[in-house]
């Protein structure tokens, strides 16, 4: 198409790719130039990670073409992709725990060239690196004992280490405060004067604001389009990301709360974790939104309740009984349900089939005392489910790992609605998900809450936990620092909550 | 890669997909008909009761051990178990009647395995480490019990035992239809049984497994136990066709079981494996075996050709997958 002078210096064209029977990319275009700074945005489950997978060479492309200084390249795997100046730094982190902080930057170059290697001066070398992008790092420190922060830094000097033409990163901000983002930045600008260019991912508009160049939106595997930035806004970004108004994400709520709390926790205290003193009520038709920042304790509380986490001290009163939960398997005895915000490791079977991913949880109603399982009623009872959950999948028998997020999702949720759950803890229900999808189950959500159920909700995503929520409790270091009404609801309020401040009056 | 490769291996159509998918036992008939070809005394009666004869006590511990791979264990104890409770039912059958020693072989058999299951599912410990001490152990008290030399069936008990043993009902080898029956229980268990169903579910994803309300420790306890009940099946099996119990017995039988799980496609980290399958491992592991014997191959070369089968066997199963 082109010679080998190329305004670009890297062109994707025309990137399809499937996995299994789901297409996770059609058609996605995206070209940066040298010394810009490209935002990829979209939703969680648009396609950007599998996107920079095929650039970086994790995953082969089904079809398009990769172009990067004007000759077509086709990466097999990440090395051959770092050997041709792609660098990428991963939300998750893929650092060894038991190097030093020098030798996982050079880890790429072990075993290349050389027999011995020359410890010092890669040590030297790796604090050189660490220290002109202005972080104070040990590089001899073993990496086990970094914070999350110095990790990330960690992983920036390392794809930073090679010759690097193209740099992407991941989300790199989440874990980040102020200072450091600040400090981020900088370090960025000065690679776009050197002339590197940067792709950017990130769920914080603000951010892409303030650095970008230029953005493309990715949305279900297709992009929408590439722009300057001067050229856009946040609320047109915003619209190309869900493809509608945020308003009609949400179901109405229109189900009539009980009046006698169906699950009361009271001074509830983890053993091993930093959860403490948390008492609260959930009732029956009741969606209870729990919110905070990362590690604040929410995920660890459900767990707690759940019994997969041991307790210190505190009561658990359902239907005004007092129960008690060791284990998983008398919270689900007495009808309490759990869904993991990790749902490839704690949520679903991926190897196995949908059908025998959702009859984990169901067996007592589909098989005799013996144990022999009624097909029958089984299929029945599953397809029932796929069809009333909408899982998009040919038949019952696909397994869950070759699904979309979004299916996945709601596989994890059928193991607990299919069940007449009591109360169900939901952490992250749409992490992953496509906007489809989400809207899906969140109607799903109302629904299992018109039936009489306690939901609480779990989640990080600020519109989502106001707009399906009845009430929000938010967690700051372990406890619940404050209660928000409906009429309550704001960023703000959440986030002041979060952070351990008042509200402003 | 992986995709297009097997795309473009079913593309001929239906019967490349066949042989991918039942690889297993798409090896075992063309050995078969391979061992028919070669040998004019491969397809005689005698022979083939034999070769079943020879596979079955293996056959009832590869079993066990496909239960317990698809939890995600091992079970190194199957074959030293073999012996000490070939051993033990030797001795058993000279001392009580008939039937209380068949029982007490199965329990004793079934307390050993729970003594590895306790330390895997309540001790944490690694399968491999735990039930690598059960081996040496059982080895050992194997030899202890016996006083190192074989015990030999004295009463007529024992005799009833050989006989039943040695003989076959309809054409075929008592000692096979028992192994068969097992097989057809433990299908019919994987498949429609809650059992088979959560041991599959804690192989493919524990902690998945614990979050759903499993009682993950107790399945884990089982599968060992279990196994450890189908080694004292085996034992009484193997002793009875001999007529005597020795602590020689079931050397090594633990890994041909676990090459037999292997070979019928089950996955060592748990979660996919099947009995028929594991059948058709523990008969083509006998098929090479006894045609090497047919064609007068000396056995270490047999040991050669095992290993390269495995390999084989293994690859193939790259093309299926999922």
């Amino acid at each position: 198409m082109k010679t080998s002078e190329s305004e670009y210096r890297v062109e994707m064209t025309g990137i399809s790719k499937c996995f299994g029977v789901v297409k996770v990319l059609e058609n996605v275009n995206i070209k940066v130039k040298p010394g810009e700074i490209h935002a990829l945005l979209g939703e969680n489950g648009a396609g950007k990670s599998t996107l920079i997978k095929i650039l970086s060479g994790v995953h082969p492309k089904d079809s398009g073409k990769i172009v990067l200084n004007g000759k077509e390249i086709n990466p097999k795997n990440p090395h051959e992709g770092q050997v041709l100046g792609i660098s990428v730094v991963y939300q998750e982190l893929s650092l060894v725990n038991d190097l030093s902080v020098a030798e996982n930057i050079y880890l790429h170059k072990l075993g290349s060239r050389k027999f011995w290697m020359n410890w010092k001066k890669i040590t030297q070398d790796a604090q050189e690196l660490i220290d002109s992008l202005g972080f104070k790092i040990d590089a001899s420190a073993k990496v086990r004992s970094l914070s999350i922060v110095q990790k990330q830094v960690v992983e920036i000097a390392k794809a930073l280490s090679e010759d690097t033409k193209v740099l992407v990163l991941d989300e790199p901000t989440t874990v980040f405060d102020p200072t450091d983002i600040k400090k981020l930045f900088e370090n960025l600008f000065k690679l776009k004067e050197k002339g590197i260019s940067i792709i950017y991912i990130s769920h914080h508009l603000d951010e892409i604001f303030k650095i970008a160049d230029s953005v493309t939106v990715l949305r279900d595997g297709v992009d929408t389009g590439s722009m300057a930035v001067s050229d856009t806004n946040k609320d047109g970004v915003i619209r190309l990301m869900i493809g509608r108004e945020l308003k009609d994400l949400f179901p109405v709520r229109d189900v009539k709360i009980g009046e006698v709390p169906i699950l009361e926790v009271k001074n509830l205290t983890a053993k091993n974790t930093l959860v403490h003193d948390v008492s609260f009520s959930v009732r029956p038709g009741e969606v209870l939104g729990i919110a905070g920042l990362g590690g604040s304790g929410r995920t660890e509380t459900a767990k707690l309740i759940f019994g997969a986490d041991k307790k210190k001290s505190g009561t658990l009163i359902l239907n005004g009984k007092e129960i008690k939960t060791k284990s998983p398997v008398d919270a689900a005895g007495h009808q309490i349900g759990f869904v993991s915000e990790d749902r490839k490791e704690e949520g679903v079977f991926l190897p196995l089939s949908i059908r025998r991913n959702i009859s984990v949880t169901n067996f007592d109603s589909i098989s005799s005392k013996l144990g022999f399982i009624n097909v029958d009623n089984e299929y029945k009872k599953v397809l029932g489910l796929i069809e009333k959950l909408n899982i998009k999948t040919p038949n019952s028998e696909i397994n869950v790992k070759n699904l979309s997020g979004g299916n996945q999702q709601k596989v994890a949720l059928a193991k607990w609605l299919s069940i007449d759950s009591k109360v169900i803890f939901i952490d992250e229900p749409t992490r992953g998900v496509d906007v489809g999808a989400k809207i899906e189950i969140y109607k799903l959500i109302n629904e299992v809450a018109k039936k009489g159920v306690g939901v609480v909700v779990i989640s990080s995503d600020m519109p989502e936990i106001m707009g399906i929520s009845d009430r929000i409790l938010v967690m700051h270091k372990g406890t619940f620092y404050g209660e928000l009404q409906k009429d309550q609801f704001s960023e703000e309020n959440i986030l002041r909550y979060s952070i351990g401040e008042p509200l402003k009056q | 890669m992986a995709l297009t490769l097997k795309q473009q291996l079913s593309s001929p159509g239906g019967i490349l997909k066949f042989l991918v998918k039942y690889n297993t036992i798409f090896i075992f008939i063309v050995l078969v008909i391979f061992s028919a070809l070669i040998s004019d005394v491969f397809l005689t009666s005698v022979n083939l009761s034999n070769l079943l004869k020879q596979v079955s006590g293996l056959g009832i511990i590869s079993i066990g051990m496909l239960i317990v791979i698809l939890t995600g264990g091992i079970d190194l104890s199957v074959g030293s178990m073999v012996a000490l409770l070939a051993v033990i039912f030797a001795l058993l059958v000279n001392m009580v009647i008939l039937p209380v020693a068949i029982l007490l072989t199965i329990i004793i058999g079934f307390s050993l395995g729970s003594v590895s299951g306790y330390l895997v599912a309540y001790q944490k410990m690694a399968p491999f480490v735990a039930t690598l001490a059960l081996m040496t152990i059982a080895r050992g008290l194997g030899f202890i019990y016996s006083k190192g030399s074989p015990i030999t069936f004295k009463t007529p008990g024992g005799e009833f035992m050989s006989n039943f043993a040695n003989n076959s009902t309809l054409g075929i080898p008592n000692i096979a239809i028992v192994f068969f029956i097992i097989v057809i229980m433990t299908m019919v268990m994987l498949r429609y049984n809650v059992f088979g169903r959560l041991i599959i579910a804690i192989g493919s994803n524990e902690e998945a497994s614990r979050l759903s309300g499993i009682k993950v420790n107790k399945y884990k306890f089982l599968v060992y136990a279990i196994s450890g009940a189908l080694a004292a099946t085996a034992a009484i099996i193997v002793a009875s066709r001999t007529n005597l119990g020795s602590p020689n017995m079931g050397m090594a039988w633990e890994l041909d079981a676990i090459a037999a799980v292997v070979i019928g496609g089950a996955s060592l980290n748990g979660g996919r494996g099947t009995a028929i399958n594991t059948l058709m491992g523990v008969l083509i592991l006998g098929l090479i075996g006894n045609i090497l014997n047919l064609l007068n191959v000396p056995s270490y070369p047999q040991q050669v050709v095992k290993g390269v089968i495995i390999i084989f066997a293994v690859l193939l199963q790259r093309f299926e997958s999922k």
